[in-house]
C-alpha cells in the first residue's frame, strides 16, 4: 500500500529544491536541462502511477504524451488561448489512454506490454504519414502560457513553473494513490481475483488507472510542447516510451520519488554521455539491464524502507 | 483486373513469408517459457546487415546460410550469458532487459554500418522476372515464398512428427510435468531459442533485397511479429503461419484498396483479436 512517507516526500523536497537552486544559480543551459527533468519525470511519474501501482507496465507512454503535445498545439492552432489549450491536450492524452487501456486491459502481464507497444507504435506511424499533423516535419510555432507577474519565455521563469508543474502532479499522484481508488488499483494489481471477490471489476479499474495515468504523461506532453515550441513525431517513437521505462527503473519503481530522481539523473548522464559520444544509446541500454540484474529497485528503491510491495 | 488480384496474392504470400521467419521463433519461445523477447526484430535487423557484410565477401548464397548461423549463435551466447538469468522472473525484467539489449544493438550497428540504409542485390539468378498465370512476378520474390513455406514445412514437421517436437508440445502444455517425465526443458528453451534466433537471421537475410537495411528494423519488425503471435496464439507454429497470413492479407491488401487506412489497420486487427480472443487463435498451453 502507497504511503507518502516522510522519506519520500523530504527527498522528494530536496531533490526539487536542488535543482530550483540549480536553475537559479546556472547559467541558460542549467535552466534548459531542468525544464527538461521536470517533464521527464512527470512522465516517469504518470508511468510510476500505471506500472509501479497498477501493474501495467506500459511503452505507449511516450506515445500518449506526445498526443497531448499534438493535442496542445492543434488547439492553439484553432484559435484557444493557451491555458485551455492544455486542458485540450491533457484530455486527448486522457482520452486516448482510456482507449488503450479499455483494451489493453482485458490483458495481463506481457500482452498487456505488448498491446501497449503495438498501440504506442500505431500512433506514432499514424502520425508521422499524416500531412495534416506536418508529418515527419512536426509542427513549430507552439506559444508558451502566459504567466502572472512574470515572462515564460525566460528560461529561469520556465525552469520554475516546470518545477511547479513538478510538483503538482507529484501531489496528485500522491492524492490519487492514497484515495480510495488509488487502493482498489493497488487491490487488483496485488491479487485480481481476491479484489473481483469483494466486488472490484478489475479490468476497469485497470483502465481507469491508466486512463488517470496517461492524462499525468499529458502534463508533460503539454509541458515538452510548451518547452522546446516544436512538435514532431520524435517525441512518440518507441525510443521515448523505452527511456521513460528505463526513467522508471532507475530511479525505483512503486515509489513516486525514484521516477523523479531517475529522470535528474538520465538527463544529467545523457547530456554528459552526448558530449563524448553519439551513441548515447548505448550506456542507456547497458545501464538498464545493470539496474535490472542488481534487483530492479532502482537508486532511491534500494535506501527507501517504506515500500511494501 | 484479374492481374492484379494474383499480384496482391502473390505479395501477401512473399509477405506472410517474411513475417512467418521472424514470428515463429518469437512464438515459439514466448509459448515454451513465457520468455516475450522485445530483442527477436534486433535479430532481424543483425541478420540484415550481417547478411550484406558476408555478400559483399562471398556472394548471396553464402551469406544465406552464414548470416542465420552467426545469428543463431549470437541468440544462443545472449541466452547462456543473459537471458537464462531472468527467465522466470516474470514478465518485467525479460522486457526491461530485451529492451535495453534493443537499445544497445541499434547502436552497435550504427557503430559498425552507420546510419544510412543500405541495400543488397538479388543474386544473379534471381534477377529476372517469372510468369506466374500469364503475370510477371520478380523471382526474387517467388524465391521469398518458397523459403517461408519450405522452413514452415520443415517446422511443422519437426514439431508434430519427431521425438523432439512431441517434448517441445509436452513443454509447452505443461512445463512442470514435463520436467517431471524427464525431458530437459531448459534445453530445449536454449534449442528453440537458438533456432528461433536463426530463422530471424534468416528472414533479415532474405528481406535485404526487398527492403533495405536500417536500424528501424529493430522496431519495424518486431511489431507485426508481435501482432502474429498474439493474433496466431502463442507457441504455436500453425499459430504463426496463420497469424502471418491474417496480417499479410490485412497489410498488403489495406495497402492497396484503402491506402490512407492501412497504416492503422493492423492494430486495429490487433485490438479486434485482444477483445475477441486474447489468448490468441491457436493458443496452445494453459498461459492465457
Amino acid at each position: 500500500m502507497f504511503r507518502l512517507t516522510p522519506m519520500r516526500s523530504g527527498v522528494f523536497a530536496l531533490t526539487v529544491a536542488a535543482l530550483a537552486i540549480w536553475a537559479g544559480l546556472g547559467g541558460f543551459f542549467a535552466r534548459e536541462m531542468v525544464a527538461e527533468i521536470a517533464i521527464l519525470a512527470i512522465l516517469a511519474l504518470s508511468l510510476d502511477l500505471a506500472a509501479g501501482f497498477g501493474g501495467m507496465v506500459s511503452l505507449a507512454h511516450g506515445a500518449i504524451m506526445g498526443v497531448a503535445a499534438y493535442g496542445y498545439v492543434l488547439a492553439c492552432q484553432a484559435g484557444l488561448p493557451p491555458w485551455p489549450a492544455a486542458v485540450v491536450g491533457i484530455a486527448a492524452a486522457a482520452l486516448t489512454g482510456g482507449l488503450i487501456g479499455a483494451v489493453s486491459a482485458r490483458t495481463q502481464g506481457i500482452f498487456f506490454i505488448m498491446a501497449t507497444l503495438a498501440f504506442g507504435q500505431m500512433i506514432w506511424t499514424a502520425t508521422f504519414r499524416s500531412d495534416a499533423l506536418g508529418g515527419d516535419n512536426g509542427m513549430g510555432g507552439i506559444p508558451r502560457p502566459p504567466l502572472p507577474l512574470a515572462d515564460s519565455g525566460d528560461p529561469l521563469v520556465f525552469a520554475t513553473y516546470a518545477l511547479l508543474l513538478l510538483v503538482a502532479a507529484f501531489l496528485l499522484a500522491a492524492a490519487l494513490l492514497r484515495s480510495p481508488f488509488g487502493r482498489a488499483m493497488e487491490a487488483v494489481r496485488d491479487n485480481p481475483a481476491r479484489a473481483a471477490a469483494i466486488g472490484l471489476p478489475p479490468a476497469r479499474i485497470r483502465a481507469t488507472g491508466f486512463m488517470l495515468s496517461s492524462a499525468v504523461a499529458g502534463i508533460a506532453g503539454v509541458l515538452a510542447a510548451q518547452h522546446i515550441q516544436f512538435v514532431s513525431p520524435e517525441l512518440m517513437v518507441w525510443t521515448a516510451s523505452g527511456e521513460a521505462l528505463v526513467v522508471l527503473i532507475l530511479g525505483g519503481i512503486g515509489t513516486l520519488t525514484g521516477p523523479v530522481i531517475g529522470a535528474a539523473i538520465f538527463v544529467v548522464l545523457k547530456h554528459w554521455a552526448a558530449g563524448w559520444t553519439d551513441h548515447w544509446h548505448l550506456v542507456i541500454g547497458a545501464l538498464l539491464i545493470a539496474v535490472v540484474l542488481a534487483g530492479g529497485r532502482g537508486i532511491y528503491g534500494l535506501i527507501d524502507r517504506g515500500r511494501d510491495a | 483486373m484479374a492481374a492484379f488480384w494474383l499480384l496482391q496474392l502473390l505479395n501477401t504470400l512473399q509477405y506472410a513469408a517474411l513475417l512467418f521467419l521472424i514470428s515463429a521463433g518469437l512464438s515459439v519461445s514466448f509459448g515454451l517459457m513465457g520468455f516475450a523477447n522485445l530483442a527477436h526484430g534486433a535479430l532481424y535487423m543483425l541478420g540484415a546487415y550481417l547478411g550484406i557484410s558476408v555478400a559483399a565477401k562471398a556472394g548471396f548464397w553464402v551469406a544465406l546460410i552464414a548470416s542465420p548461423l552467426i545469428v543463431g549463435l549470437t541468440g544462443a551466447a545472449l541466452h547462456l550469458g543473459l537471458l537464462r538469468r531472468i527467465a522466470g522472473k516474470g514478465p518485467m525484467p525479460q522486457v526491461l532487459v530485451s529492451f535495453g539489449l534493443v537499445f544497445i544493438a541499434v547502436e552497435l550497428v550504427r557503430i559498425v554500418w552507420g546510419d544510412v540504409p543500405l541495400t543488397l542485390a538479388a543474386p544473379e539468378a534471381l534477377s529476372g522476372t517469372v510468369r506466374i498465370l500469364g503475370v510477371p512476378y520478380p523471382a526474387y520474390r517467388v524465391f521469398v515464398i518458397l523459403t517461408g513455406a519450405a522452413v514452415a514445412i520443415l517446422l511443422w514437421l519437426i514439431v508434430h512428427r519427431t521425438g523432439i517436437g512431441a517434448a517441445l508440445r509436452a513443454a509447452v502444455e505443461n512445463p512442470d510435468m514435463a520436467r517431471a517425465i524427464g525431458i530437459d526443458t531448459g534445453r530445449l528453451f536454449l534449442g528453440v531459442f537458438t533456432l528461433g534466433a536463426a530463422l530471424a537471421g534468416l528472414g533479415g537475410v532474405v528481406a535485404v533485397p526487398i527492403v533495405s537495411a536500417s536500424t528501424s528494423m529493430a522496431m519495424t519488425a518486431l511489431i507485426p511479429a508481435l501482432i502474429v503471435t498474439v493474433i496466431g496464439g502463442m507457441g504455436s507454429v500453425t499459430g504463426a503461419m496463420l497469424g502471418a497470413v491474417i496480417v499479410a492479407v490485412i497489410e498488403v491488401f489495406g495497402a492497396a484498396l484503402w491506402p490512407d487506412a492501412s497504416a492503422v489497420l493492423i492494430y486495429l486487427a490487433l485490438a479486434a483479436a485482444l477483445i475477441w480472443r486474447p489468448q490468441g487463435l491457436l493458443a496452445s498451453g494453459a498461459k492465457s
